[in-house]
């Protein structure tokens, strides 16, 4: 039989509504899931963005980041300390958000910034993390990683510029 | 095996139902109908901390910082994550996810010029990022897929992986400072993610020797 009707199969058994499960039991097992999620990776992600930001701040490199990037940052309209969302979205994109929240709170970023940087915290997400977990896994020859890099960069910016354009 | 695969590829109804009230309830197109229409939106039903008595602030307080705010501020993320993978999790169970594979199948092969083989790992590659990265790699080693394809599959994974779970997860917390309703920039990062893969597939077409 071959890979793909396994697959196939695999997946209707998991979709099929065969167990007893009410609509509430299945909820349950998927908010559970999300509890893990929670625990596991939100949690100690955000934790250590709120962390580096600290150090960031207190030491003042935050101030100067913004200050050297203000006029990159600003063709897409944002403050120079977005930079940080971005640089935080390649570690990981908890910790992203986490950035973008603490900006957000200390009056640096607003809700139109917020909605500029949303899909670059995506589109460059754990690009780190990715290339062994994704590429790797899925067996992308090495040579080929800097222009898949490249298309994220380039996705993400032209992403920011569409934002721009329609957040209010 | 005519006769499993022809089982595996049928959908149920209620798997085209629970997709189109998934995509209603996270486009956030019922927010603002009013009257109980909003229990079909995903920020209504997520709701909001109550204020503590006398403040202006929620339980995580105002001006804190360090790795004490972040905690309290992650931990105000929770009930958004558990709910929207509560939500996932039904539309899975009814077959919400066979229902998009079956309607996607036909227009791989135009949109991203790959083969719609890679349905299945396509859907899941748009929740898990390592589910998608699994089976596109089973997809290859069984030779359903050629070289240049697994290339243009991966440019639409990388880029915004596991977008639909990662969004909902963390993305959550943002929601409700952005001016624009959270399908917009999902809209935009899945159009990017098109995007990004038809670059890799030029790429390919002008750069890659094609190995079988």
């Amino acid at each position: 039989m071959s890979q793909e009707v396994n697959q196939q199969v695999a997946a209707a058994e998991k979709t099929m509504p065969a167990s007893n499960d009410t609509i509430m039991d299945v909820f349950v097992t998927g908010a559970r899931k999300g509890w893990k999620v929670a625990i596991d990776n939100i949690i100690p992600n955000v934790l250590m963005a709120y962390v580096c930001i600290r150090i960031l701040n207190v030491t003042g490199v935050l101030a100067w980041f913004g200050k050297v990037f203000a006029p990159v940052m600003a063709i897409w309209g944002l403050p120079g300390e977005a930079i940080m969302v971005i640089l935080g979205a390649l570690m990981s994109m908890g910790g992203a958000v986490g950035v973008a929240m603490s900006l957000f709170n200390d009056g640096t970023l607003n809700g139109t910034h917020i909605s500029i940087v949303m899909p670059a915290i995506y589109l460059l997400g754990s690009k780190i993390q990715y290339l062994g977990r994704l590429l790797g896994t899925a067996g992308v020859p090495g040579k080929h990683f800097p222009v898949l890099l490249g298309i994220s960069f380039v996705n993400a910016a032209i992403a920011m510029f569409v934002m721009k354009l329609i957040a209010p | 095996m005519e006769d499993l695969k022809k089982k595996a590829l049928k959908v149920p109804v209620s798997g085209y139902i629970a997709l189109a009230v998934a995509l209603v309830i996270f486009s956030g197109l019922m927010a603002n109908v009013g009257g109980g229409w909003t229990m079909f939106d995903f920020d209504t039903l997520n709701g909001k901390f109550g204020l503590m008595k006398t403040a202006k602030a929620s339980f995580m307080g105002q001006g804190g910082v360090g790795a004490r705010d972040g905690f309290l501020f992650a931990l105000s993320l929770a009930p958004g994550v558990m709910l929207a993978l509560g939500l996932m999790e039904i539309v899975e169970h009814y077959g919400g996810l066979k229902a998009a594979q079956r309607l996607l199948t036909p227009i791989l092969r135009p949109i991203l010029g790959i083969p719609g083989i890679c349905c299945v790992a396509l859907v899941s590659s748009l929740q898990s990022t390592d589910a998608g990265a699994g089976m596109t790699k089973a997809l290859r080693e069984n030779k359903d897929i050629t070289g240049n394809e697994l290339l243009i599959f991966s440019a639409f994974q990388f880029t915004a992986g596991g977008i639909i779970g990662n969004y909902l997860a963390s993305g959550s917390a943002l929601f409700s400072y952005m001016t624009v309703p959270i399908s917009v920039p999902l809209a935009v990062m899945l159009v990017m993610k098109l995007f990004g893969a038809n670059m890799m597939r030029l790429y390919c077409k002008m750069f890659v020797q094609e190995e079988k």
